[in-house]
C-alpha cells in the first residue's frame, strides 16, 4: 500500500475541514468551527487496482493572525489547495501557500479546489479566471462539500497524479 | 541563585504562605528528594522519604520548571478535580524547589459553583427519589493524586527510537493512548500519532543541541477521543542528559484561543457580507440614477435631430473608457459615464426654429445656439452632489477649446475642467463617424486624422493622444455597442416628438 501525506491548504473558512469530513466521514455541518492547529485524518482508497492511504493534514486557515508553519508541510507528497468561490480573494492566498509548499518539499502534485459550488450564484471567481488557470496547467476542480459534488473526484484526481511515475 | 532578587521571591512566598495551606519539596541534581514539608495531603502530592529517588516525578515537574528564567509561577493550576494550587518553581545551583500553595478556599466562585452543584443534586434526589453520588461523601483532598490527574504525559527518548514512559501516567492518557498504560512497555508515540512523527524532527534538533535552555512546543493538534475532539501539544526538552518529550492535553486554553480566533474570523466574514450588500445596493441606486438621467436627457434632447439616445449613451461609455485609462477610480469613472450624456441639456432653452433649422444658422441665430452651455450650467448649478457638479462642468466646458478660442468663457488649457476636455473629444468623434440627417458618416481613420489637426488648438493634446491609443476600443463602442436603453430612449424620443407635433401652437 502506498501512503501519501497530503496537506489541505487555503484561507480560513474556505471549507478545508468540511471537504475532509465529507470525503472521509460522509458528513457535513453548516456550523463553522475554525481549526486551530492541525487535524489529521486517514482515508483508504483503491485506484486502478492499487491501494492508497491518504494521510490528510487539515491545517488551520491562513490569515493575518495565523500562518501555516512550514514544518507542518514537511514530507508532503501532494497538496490540496482550496479557495472559496464566493470570496475571490481566497484565490490569491492559494498561490502564496502553493509557493510555501513547493519551498518546503519541492514541486509535488497539487490540485486546486474551488469550493462551495452550491452557491454558484454568489461566486465572485468567474469562469474565465478559472479557464485561464486551467490553460496555465492547473488542475482546477469545482466542488461542494455541502452537496458532495466532485469531492471524491477531486481527491481521486490527486491520487492519480501521485501514482504517476515521476518523469 | 534566583534571577529575581531573592527578596522579591521571599516576599511573594511569605505573603502567600502565611495565609494558605502549602506544601514544598526540593529535589537535587540526581532527582533525589532533599526535603519535603508543609501540608502535603492538602495539595495532593504524594509523601516521599528523604533521599528517595523521585527522578521520574522530578522530570515530570521539570516540564514546568523555568528554563531560561530561574523562577516561574503558575497561577490557579488545577489537575483534574483536585485542589486549585498556585505553583512556584525556582532553582538554585543544587536543587529545584517546588512550592504548591492551596488556593481552593480563595476561589469564591469555585465554592459557589460547588454549592450550586450540591443544590442541584439535592433537587434531583427529591424529584427522582434516588440517591446520587455526592462530592460531599469524599474529601477531594485525600482522594486526589497529583500526578495521575495531570493533563500531561512525560516520555524519555531511548537511543533506538523508542520511548520510555515516566511514572505515573495520567488518566487522560490511559484513554487517549492505551498502550501507555503498561509501564514496562517501549512506546512509539510517533507511530500512534503522525503529528508526533513530524514533530520529532524538530525535537531531535533540540536534543542533539544538548542545550538545557531550550524547550520547543509543537503547536496544537487535535485527536478524537471517543467522538470528542481533544487538543494536544507536544513539548521537547533536554534536561540533565534526558531527552524528554511531553504530551499535554490543552483543554481550556485551547478552547479559549479557538473561540477568540473564531470570533475574529466570523467578524471578518460578517463585514464582508455587509460590504457586499452595501456595494450591491449602491450599484442598484447608481443604475437607477443612470436610467433616470438618460431618459430625462433624452427627452430634453429629443427636439435636436443630432442627438439620439444611442449618441448620448455612447458618449458616456467613451468618456468612462478614457477616465479608466487615466487611472480614475471606479466610482469617478462611473460618474463621468452618467454625467457626459448631459452635455447638451441646455438645448432645452433654444427655440425650435433655431434648433431644428434645416440649413446653415445665421450669425445671430448661432449666437443664440451658443447659449446652450450656459443654460445647461444654470440648470445644474448649486448642487452639492459631485455627479451633478461634474455634469455642470461638462455642460459649461464642452465647447471650450484648448487654445482659448472656444465658448462661452474662452477658457484655455487646464482651466477647462478635465471632464469637459474629455467630452469635447468624444462628442466630436461620435458626431463625425455617424450619419446625421444633414451629413454622411466619415470613416474612423479619416475622422481621427481630421481631429489630429485640432491637436493642441481645439483638443487637449495629451488627452487626444490617449484617445487615439484607445481608437480600437472606441470604434468597438461606436459600432458594436448594442444598447437596449439607447433603443428604448430613441423610442422615448420619438414619442416626445409626437407629443410636440400634437401640441398646437408649439
Ligand atoms: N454552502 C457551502 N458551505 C460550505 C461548503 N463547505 C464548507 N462550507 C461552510 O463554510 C464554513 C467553513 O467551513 P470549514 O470547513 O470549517 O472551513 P475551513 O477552511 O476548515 O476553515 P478554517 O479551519 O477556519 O481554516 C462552514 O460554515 C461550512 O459549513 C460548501 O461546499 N458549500
Ligand atoms: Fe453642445
Ligand atoms: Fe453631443
Ligand atoms: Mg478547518
Amino acid at each position: 500500500m502506498s501512503k501519501f501525506k497530503v496537506c489541505m491548504l487555503g484561507a480560513f473558512a474556505v471549507g478545508k475541514t468540511s471537504l475532509v469530513q465529507r470525503y472521509v466521514h460522509s458528513i457535513f455541518s453548516e456550523r463553522y468551527q475554525t481549526t486551530l492547529g492541525v487535524k489529521i485524518d486517514k482515508k483508504n482508497l483503491q485506484l486502478d487496482g492499487r491501494s492508497i492511504e491518504f494521510i490528510l493534514w487539515d491545517l488551520a486557515g491562513e490569515d493575518d493572525f495565523i500562518n501555516v508553519r512550514s514544518s507542518y508541510l514537511r514530507g508532503s507528497a501532494g497538496g490540496v489547495l482550496v479557495a472559496d468561490g464566493t470570496r475571490a480573494e481566497t484565490l490569491d492566498i492559494v498561490f502564496e501557500l502553493r509557493d510555501k509548499l513547493y519551498h518546503e518539499v519541492g514541486e509535488v502534485p497539487v490540485i486546486l479546489i474551488v469550493n462551495k459550488s452550491d452557491l454558484s450564484d454568489n461566486w465572485t471567481i468567474d469562469s474565465q479566471r478559472l479557464q485561464a488557470l486551467r490553460d496555465a496547467g492547473w488542475q482546477v476542480i469545482e466542488t461542494s462539500a455541502r452537496d458532495s459534488s466532485n469531492v471524491d473526484q477531486a481527491f481521486e484526481t490527486l491520487a492519480g497524479q501521485l501514482l504517476q511515475p515521476v518523469s | 541563585m534566583s534571577a529575581y532578587p531573592e527578596t522579591v521571591v521571599d516576599k511573594i512566598l511569605q505573603v502567600t504562605l502565611q495565609s494558605n495551606k502549602f506544601a514544598y519539596l526540593a529535589i537535587d541534581e540526581k532527582g533525589r528528594l532533599v526535603s519535603q514539608g508543609g501540608e502535603i495531603a492538602a495539595t495532593g502530592l504524594p509523601q516521599w522519604e528523604p533521599g528517595q529517588s523521585i527522578l521520574d516525578e522530578a522530570l515530570f515537574l521539570s516540564g514546568y520548571v523555568p528554563m531560561s528564567r530561574d523562577y516561574e509561577f503558575i497561577a490557579a493550576f488545577q489537575a483534574g478535580n483536585g485542589p486549585i494550587v498556585d505553583i512556584h518553581l525556582f532553582r538554585d545551583q543544587e536543587q529545584i524547589w517546588i512550592i504548591l500553595v492551596d488556593k481552593t478556599s480563595d476561589m469564591e466562585w469555585e465554592s459557589a459553583a460547588r454549592q450550586n452543584a450540591n443544590e442541584l443534586r439535592l433537587l434531583q434526589q427529591q424529584t427522582q427519589r434516588q440517591p446520587v453520588a455526592s462530592d460531599q461523601d469524599t474529601d477531594p483532598h485525600t482522594q486526589f493524586d497529583f500526578f495521575e490527574s495531570l493533563n500531561m504525559m512525560a516520555l524519555r527518548a531511548n537511543d533506538d527510537g523508542s520511548f520510555e514512559r515516566l511514572e505515573p501516567v495520567s488518566d487522560r492518557f490511559k484513554r487517549l493512548y492505551p498502550e501507555s498504560a503498561e509501564s514496562a512497555r517501549a512506546l512509539y508515540p510517533q507511530q500512534k500519532f503522525p503529528f508526533v512523527e513530524n514533530f520529532l524532527v524538530d525535537a531531535t534538533e533540540v536534543w542533539e543541541a544538548g542545550d538545557s535552555e531550550r524547550r520547543i512546543r509543537s503547536g496544537p493538534w487535535v485527536e478524537t477521543d471517543g467522538g470528542c475532539e481533544v487538543a494536544l501539544e507536544a513539548i521537547a526538552l533536554y534536561w540533565k542528559g534526558n531527552r524528554l518529550l511531553f504530551l499535554e492535553v490543552l483543554d481550556e486554553s485551547y478552547r479559549l484561543n479557538q473561540s477568540f480566533l473564531q470570533m475574529g474570523r466570523e467578524g471578518v466574514l460578517l463585514n464582508r457580507v455587509l460590504e457586499d450588500e452595501v456595494r450591491k445596493q449602491t450599484r442598484e441606486i447608481r443604475a437607477r440614477e443612470e436610467e433616470i438621467a438618460l431618459r430625462l436627457v433624452c427627452a430634453a434632447d429629443s427636439r435636436d435631430d443630432g442627438e439620439t439616445g444611442s449618441h448620448i449613451r455612447r458618449l458616456g461609455l467613451y468618456s468612462e473608457l478614457i477616465a479608466q485609462h487615466l487611472g480614475w477610480n471606479d466610482a469617478d469613472a462611473e460618474e463621468i459615464r452618467i454625467a457626459a450624456p448631459m452635455h447638451d441639456i441646455g438645448k432645452i432653452g433654444i427655440p425650435d426654429h433655431i434648433l431644428k433649422k434645416p440649413g446653415q444658422l445665421t450669425e445671430s441665430e448661432f449666437e443664440i445656439m451658443k447659449l446652450h452651455p450656459e443654460i445647461g450650467g444654470r440648470i445644474l448649478s448649486n448642487s452639492k452632489t459631485p455627479l451633478v457638479q461634474m455634469a455642470r462642468d461638462i455642460c459649461l466646458g464642452h465647447h471650450e477649446k484648448w487654445d482659448g478660442s472656444g465658448y462661452p468663457h474662452a477658457l484655455a488649457g487646464e482651466k477647462i475642467p478635465i471632464s469637459a476636455r474629455i467630452v469635447a473629444i468624444v462628442d466630436v468623434f461620435d458626431a463625425l463617424i455617424h450619419k446625421r440627417v444633414y451629413k454622411d458618416e466619415m470613416p474612423v481613420d479619416k475622422a481621427v486624422a481630421l481631429m489630429l489637426e485640432g491637436r493642441g488648438s481645439h483638443f487637449d493634446p495629451d488627452l487626444l493622444d490617449l484617445f487615439i491609443r484607445l481608437k480600437e476600443q472606441m470604434t468597438e463602442i461606436a459600432f458594436d455597442y448594442s444598447n437596449p436603453i439607447g433603443d428604448d430612449l430613441s423610442k422615448a424620443a420619438s414619442i416626445i416628438d409626437d407629443i410636440h407635433l400634437l401640441r398646437p401652437g408649439d
